[in-house]
């Protein structure tokens, strides 16, 4: 399984390709690299608020001062090295009611655990469709490495992301940088908080100016109240002009076990 | 003290001896006596380094006093658990488990250990009625064998029974070290009056292999194993126990692994229980599984009456998939190994104790309340544990009258089962969680489940420092240990 799991990460790293729009705000969130157990499903809803965005509708998109963005991700693990995941976007603001934005699927695998390795490493692509009254690229694939280390309190993740346009004005723009870090502190068991930042440098070898990058911060807690739920939320400031401004994100996550539980499993 | 050996008498009929240069005894001697006589609290690296003095009194060779009863030689060796699964451990005499160690109650018996690793080690004979100089816990003051160093044990062993002897260091986060490693060994002391009722006997040992620490359900740093053994071999890959139809089979299963409770079960058989680490319980009585936490052991025979192959093996599937498990073959069968997957876990103390659980046994029992709780240290980090509010070594420092009779009441407030051990001593499970009350069932080991209490008595008998601790190697690294000593 080694080699063919260490094949799988070398043949998606060299077919990595760019892609204009990431996941935007529907899903706002720094991968770590455990994936969903088997016979488990991790139900999510991402609900990201853009308090302050862009006001104007430019070249047919809407604008996304006040959308409020609603995602359901839903992941279902394959075997104990590998996931996939699903993506319904959807959007409302005024004068839009809630529309139907776009779809992604996102198939990961990452380095199991009996490999004894001294960080915790997956590799996530995705590909998906978004309609071009909210993104002009329609077709987008990214490839996620994702490295992440737990140190008594601290947990540093990062997600290093390469990100490729299919269809779309950006398709000729190659390979683009989009990296996202997380460093949290456990206050207690229960409680972590910490920074989160997302970029989009743009092109990889070319990037933009840091006027055009986008640059954003969040201060995120996380609450490990079940080993069946999942929360985080926090609020992000927008550093350049290309960025949304602030954005208040949750996620609230709840996993499913399909088999019933057996004391003697 | 001849032929350059130091000799300490510490009691009657028990002397450890070490190989030494004649020119430094008297130093060595003060060290050394410093560490029987005082009861001060080292914390495990304090005391490696504190007795980094004693790694030169091994250096100088070995030079017994007499021809010892049995040479146990700690050394680097592999366990080859299959041949896919092969791990480079330290056990005894090249072999994982190590040999098994018959004594004759009551009798004199010398045992010389040589340590050939480059770390300091130490044996701990597990159940025995040892001296502290002697028990194998540098927390009660047994001196560290030094890398290359020679120790020569005479002891008096008692109580009769199923013990076990291993390593006693510290791992912390090296999971190949201490009770992680394949330093575990089985030790029978024959009673004089030894009923054998049974047809053949064997030892096994549970263990597990190639430790990795991952998040836990308690939201910390855990063990998980890659490889589980029966005798060092994953199921399939070890000899068959070979059995005949009619005989009575008696096991002894000892636990070895450094912090995962077990459940085995015979596949089509039944288990006779007749002690629970090595004492001859109140109750023999049938049971469909056996369940061992760390340290315990369980003595039962089977009747074999269902000829064919079977699995003896860790009732849970993932573990048995991990490779727990050994064929039990009667004569004539040829078949494949079956097993028949039980439903639930089954497994109460109190079946093997007396019908009169509410007799008192002494008119004063004195009880010392125990508060076991943990200390998050973060996601990515083990926990600091305690006993009532503090870690070893600031734990208290109990104090116990000779003869006085004490009841231990474990009050475990953390989420986690604990295997408790107390040195040197034997208890008496007097109530169970749920406030089930039992007597007659004697141990050295009890698991202490998440959440509940668990009450023990025993009476003091035997004076000298004595180590109380949870069983998990991961637990009393990280402080799980408290020590009594005697007024």
């Amino acid at each position: 399984m080694r080699a063919w799991l260490l094949t799988v990460l070398a043949v998606a790293g060299l077919c990595a390709v760019r892609s204009a729009m990431a996941q935007g705000n529907y899903e706002i969130q720094v991968y770590g690299s455990d994936t969903v157990p088997r016979g488990n499903t991790m139900l999510e809803l991402h609900s990201n608020f853009t308090a302050k965005g862009q006001r104007y509708t430019v070249q047919g998109v809407y604008p996304t001062n006040h959308q409020q963005h609603e995602t359901i991700e839903i992941t279902q693990g394959l075997n104990d090295w590998s996931e996939v995941g699903f993506y319904i976007f959807t959007s409302e603001q005024d004068g839009h009611a809630l529309q139907w934005v776009g779809d992604h699927i996102r198939p990961r695998v990452r380095v199991p655990d009996s490999w004894h390795w001294p960080i915790g490493v997956s590799l996530s692509t995705e590909v998906g469709y978004q309609r071009a009254v909210y993104s002009p690229d329609t077709w987008t694939w990214e490839i996620r490495p994702i490295l992440d280390k737990s140190v008594g309190r601290w947990y540093f993740a990062v997600n290093p992301a390469l990100e490729r346009t299919w269809h779309g004005p950006d398709v000729g723009q190659g390979l683009g940088f989009a990296p996202g870090v997380k460093v949290s502190y456990d206050v207690n068991r229960a409680v972590s908080i910490g920074p989160e930042y997302y970029a989009d440098y743009g092109r990889l070898g070319r990037f933009d100016s840091l006027h055009n990058q986008q640059q954003q911060i969040f201060l995120v807690t996380d609450l490990n109240v079940s080993p069946k739920w999942e929360i985080n939320f926090g609020a992000g400031l927008g550093a350049t002009a290309a960025t949304d401004h602030l954005i208040v994100k949750f996620i609230l996550g709840r996993r499913f076990s399909w088999k019933k539980p057996s004391e003697v499993e | 003290m001849e032929n350059g050996l130091l000799g300490l008498e510490v009691s009657d009929g028990v002397q450890v001896s070490v190989a030494r240069e004649p020119d430094q005894l008297p130093h060595r001697c003060l060290i050394r006596r410093s560490f029987l006589t005082q009861p001060r609290r080292w914390n495990r690296r304090e005391f490696m380094m504190a007795t980094g003095a004693a790694a030169c009194l091994g250096a100088m060779g070995s030079r017994a006093q007499e021809t010892p009863d049995y040479i146990v030689t700690i050394d680097a060796c592999t366990v080859e658990a299959s041949p896919k699964h092969v791990v480079r451990t330290v056990g005894y005499n090249g072999q994982v488990p190590g040999p098994l160690l018959r004594l004759r109650e009551g009798r004199t018996s010398t045992i010389r250990v040589v340590n050939r690793t480059r770390s300091e080690e130490i044996v701990h004979w597990h159940g025995l009625h040892l001296p502290p100089a002697i028990d194998g816990a540098m927390e009660e003051g047994t001196p560290m064998l030094a890398p290359g160093a020679t120790v020569q044990f005479q002891m008096t062993p008692q109580p009769a029974g199923f013990r076990w002897y291993h390593t006693h260091t510290f791992a912390g986060n090296d999971l190949r070290k201490a009770q992680y490693s394949g330093q575990h060994g089985f030790l029978y002391v024959e009673s004089a009056n030894e009923p054998g009722k049974y047809d053949a006997e064997h030892f096994l040992a549970l263990h597990d292999w190639n430790g990795y620490l991952t998040g836990g359900d308690d939201g910390s740093m855990n063990p998980t194993y890659d490889i589980s053994t029966v005798n060092g071999r994953m199921l399939g890959y070890g000899e068959p126990i070979r059995v005949k139809q009619g005989q009575r089979v008696l096991f002894h299963i000892l636990n070895s692994s450094p912090t995962e409770v077990h459940w085995v079960a015979l596949a089509g058989h039944t288990f006779h229980v007749i002690a629970l680490d090595g004492n001859p319980v109140a109750t023999p009585s049938s049971a469909a599984m056996l369940r061992l936490a760390p340290a315990e052991r369980v003595s039962a025979w089977v009747e074999m009456n269902h000829p064919g192959v079977w699995v003896l093996g860790e009732v849970r599937k993932h573990i048995q998939a991990s490779g727990m498990g050994a064929v039990i073959e009667y004569a004539g069968s040829s078949k494949k190994p079956a097993w028949l997957q039980p439903a639930a876990l089954a497994w109460d103390y109190a079946q093997f104790g007396t019908a009169d659980a509410d007799a008192a046994i002494a008119s004063y029992v004195e009880e010392i309340p125990l508060i076991l709780e943990s200390r998050f240290k973060g996601h990515g980090a083990q926990e600091r544990w305690m006993i009532n509010g503090k870690s070893y070594p600031d734990t208290d420092m109990p104090v116990l009258v000779q003869g006085r009779r004490y009841r231990l009441r474990f009050q475990n407030k953390s989420m986690d089962d604990h295997p408790m051990h107390l040195h040197r001593h034997t208890f008496e499970l007097r109530e169970l969680a749920g406030g089930k009350r039992t007597r007659g069932v004697m141990k050295d080991t009890v698991l202490v489940p998440a959440g509940a209490e668990t009450a023990v008595e025993f009476t003091a008998s035997n004076p000298g420092l004595s180590l109380l601790h949870c069983h998990q190697q991961n637990h009393m690294d990280m402080g799980f240990m408290m020590v009594f000593r005697y007024a």
